[in-house]
């Protein structure tokens, strides 16, 4: 049952990943004060699902999602841990009924997270390489 | 008669008599004994598989929660974990769960329990690594899942009672069926020809039926096997019966042949003493024969010695032998003649047939005296004599010679002419009584003729002695003799006297006596005259006076 889910996930995420595959990735991006250089694959997974809320540096994340409905957080889940968004967020139903874990802070779109990255720190987001402006830094691209 | 067994038998008391109780008790011991053998095994198995299935059973568990654990694992949270352990631990067989995160604990029972087990016995678990859910990599965690041994025990010994339960039903019904089977196929068969033979009569030759019984099967051969049997012991017993009858008629003549025959019938042990006798036997000799262990001999007294040989010559030969033997029984029997003959019977037995010969023995001696006696005087006639005479000659000697007297009465015939036979008669019967007063008793006196006497007197001291004895009875024989009132006869006597030569032969010793008679009566009539011994010289007379 799990897995005839994962493949109907599978094959409506398909034309989608193609049609905006082609350009270029997902980028995880950070405020360059944060004095973070580079994020490993790792250090991503744990920050976005839950596992720590900390930077390498020390000090503390706060992970931004885009709004359910957009490309790129369905791209970048399913890149990163190759999870649809269904699955996702049974994951997150399971974390929010204990209430010790919350989800990452959600915006509305993809120029919100980059204001807050932009503007705090602690902030970490993922956003299209195309959307990559010079007043935050690329600390990981995301390849399937 | 029943105690003895029944106490030596002691255990074999207890068991049943009929052979289905026997056999269905046999089958339902053999039956437990196998029943809790398999049981035990069973149950060891049983054990072995429901620990193995309740283990995998966990395992299970273990995989249906595994992503969970990873999810609370990963983002360490102990609410959730929490959340899990909870959920595993309503499965009672679930006794304790422990969930870690790197080194925390999240959730932890299982703590306890192993701190318990470890003072107690082995704890049976389920450890298993937790990885991301995310990615791969080392295990960012472990689930650990105690079982509990009380459910696992409670699960394999309902199990293995259910076994029991079923092996013991499966037991009962099959040592019932066999004790059907058993009842059906052997017993009742068996009991129905026992009952049978109980009412059999051997004699009347009835079989047993077969009755519905296959002719092949064991039971079938039995009731062959036992009409064979029948059939055989019916003509033995028509035999034997036969036999009987004619030995019992045998034995019956045999006994009156016994019982009433005049012969006595006895058997003698080796020792010489009277096993048993017939009547017959105690009627020829008496009471004491009747005794028990009486010696033939004492019976028989006073000729032991004789009976001793004569049984000896028997058993040595091993062919009969007899002998007859007089014996005084005294009083008014007197002297009794018995003829014994015995006969060896084997095993140092003998057999004794004894006969009463008295009254043959007294007609044989009646004839034979009737042959040799003088029917007048009762002195030894002719013949007597000359049987005497042939028998004392054999033994005579040079010393002591045998003297033979013919004496002729004088005037005998003018007795006899004159008073008649009767006086005659009764003359010869006191010359016969004058001579054997004039004699030993063991000389021979005869009458030879009419008027003719014989006396032989075997080993005479001398010719004298003999020539007195001669004289002594002239003088007696010339006593006249009285007859009746006032008539008297008054006779004499010539004799002559021979001594026999040894070799010499009883005719002619009485030639020459009667020779030397003739001479006394010639030269005068009451002399003596001794013969020659050479022959013919004339023989000296002497007067007797």
């Amino acid at each position: 049952m799990k897995r005839l889910v994962a493949i109907l996930m599978l094959a409506l995420a398909l034309p989608v990943a193609r049609a905006d595959d082609a350009p270029a990735g997902i980028v995880v991006i950070v405020n360059p004060a944060s004095g973070v250089e580079r994020l490993t694959r790792s250090e991503v997974i744990d920050i976005f699902l839950g596992r720590y809320r900390k930077l390498p540096t020390g000090q503390l994340a706060l992970p931004i999602d885009v709004a359910e409905g957009g490309p790129e957080r369905a791209q970048f889940y399913q890149q990163l841990v190759k999870k649809s968004p269904a699955e996702m967020s049974s994951y997150w139903a399971r974390l929010v009924f204990s209430g010790q874990t919350s989800p990452p802070f959600q915006v509305p779109d993809v120029k919100t997270a980059l204001q807050l990255v932009e503007s705090n720190p602690n902030a970490i987001a993922y956003v299209d390489r195309a959307a990559v402006n010079p007043k935050v830094k690329v600390v990981l691209e995301i390849r399937p | 008669m029943k105690s003895g067994p029944d106490k030596r038998a002691g255990f074999a008391a207890f068991l049943p008599r009929s052979i289905v109780a026997r056999t269905s008790l046999s089958i339902l011991v053999l039956a437990v004994i196998m029943g809790l053998l398999f049981s035990i095994t069973a149950s060891w198995r049983v054990r072995a598989a429901e620990h193995d299935r309740l283990m995998s059973r966990v395992d299970e568990l273990a995989s249906t929660v595994e992503s969970t654990v990873s999810v609370a694992c990963f983002v360490n949270d102990t609410k959730l974990a929490q959340e899990i352990a909870n959920g595993l631990m309503k499965n009672r067989i679930v006794a304790g769960v422990t969930i870690t995160s790197g080194r925390t604990i999240l959730f932890g029972t299982g703590t306890i329990i192993e701190a318990n087990a470890r003072a107690h016995a082995k704890v049976d678990k389920i450890t298993r690594p937790v990885y991301s859910p995310f990615e791969k990599g080392p295990a960012i965690g472990g689930l650990t899942i105690y079982v509990s041994h009380e459910e696992i025990e409670a699960q394999a010994t309902a199990y293995s009672g259910y076994i029991t339960w079923i092996l013991s039903l499966q037991v009962a019904i099959v040592a019932a069926a066999v004790a059907f089977l058993v009842y059906l196929l052997v017993t009742r068969p068996i009991k129905g020809i026992s009952d049978e033979l109980h009412r059999l009569e051997v004699a009347s030759g009835v079989q047993i039926a077969l009755r519905g019984r296959r002719r092949t099967d064991e039971i079938g051969q039995l009731v062959g096997d036992v009409n064979a049997l029948i059939t055989r012991l019916t003509d033995v017993l028509q035999k034997e019966h036969q036999l009987r009858v004619a030995q019992e008629i045998s034995e019956r003549r045999m006994r009156l042949v016994f019982e009433k025959a005049d012969t006595g019938i006895l058997v003698l042990d080796p020792a010489g003493a009277v096993q048993s006798c017939n009547p017959a036997f105690v009627r020829i000799l008496g009471a004491e024969a009747a005794e028990p262990n009486v010696r033939l001999a004492d019976l028989l007294a006073p000729h032991g010695e004789r009976i001793a040989r004569l049984i000896g010559e028997s058993r040595a030969s091993g062919e009969p032998r007899d002998a007859d033997f007089e014996i005084d029984r005294g009083g008014v029997r007197g002297s009794i003649w018995v003829e014994l003959s015995v006969n060896p019977l084997g095993h140092n037995l003998l057999q004794g047939l004894l006969t009463d010969v008295t009254e043959r023995k007294r007609a044989e001696s009646a004839a034979r005296e009737l042959a040799s006696r003088d029917t007048v005087t009762g002195l030894l006639n002719r013949r007597g004599l000359d049987a005497s005479l042939a028998n004392l000659l054999t033994t005579n000697t040079a010393q002591h010679p045998l003297a033979l007297l013919q004496i002729d009465l004088d005037y005998f015939k003018e007795v006899n002419d004159t008073f008649g036979h009767e006086a005659g008669d009764r003359v010869l019967r006191e010359v016969g009584a004058i001579l054997e007063r004039s004699v030993r008793r063991t000389d021979v006196v005869a009458r030879t003729g009419g008027d003719e006497f014989v006396v032989v007197l075997p080993g005479i001291e001398s010719v004298e002695k003999a020539k007195d004895i001669a004289v002594n009875v002239i003088a007696g024989v010339s006593v006249p003799i009285v007859l009746s009132a006032g008539r008297r006869a008054e006779i004499g006597a010539s004799i002559g006297i021979a001594l026999a030569v040894p070799g010499e032969g009883a005719s002619a010793l009485l030639r020459r006596a009667d020779t030397a008679m003739y001479t006394a009566k010639q030269s005068g009539r009451g002399r003596v005259c001794l013969a020659q011994t050479g022959g013919d010289e004339p023989p000296a007379t002497h007067a007797a006076a």
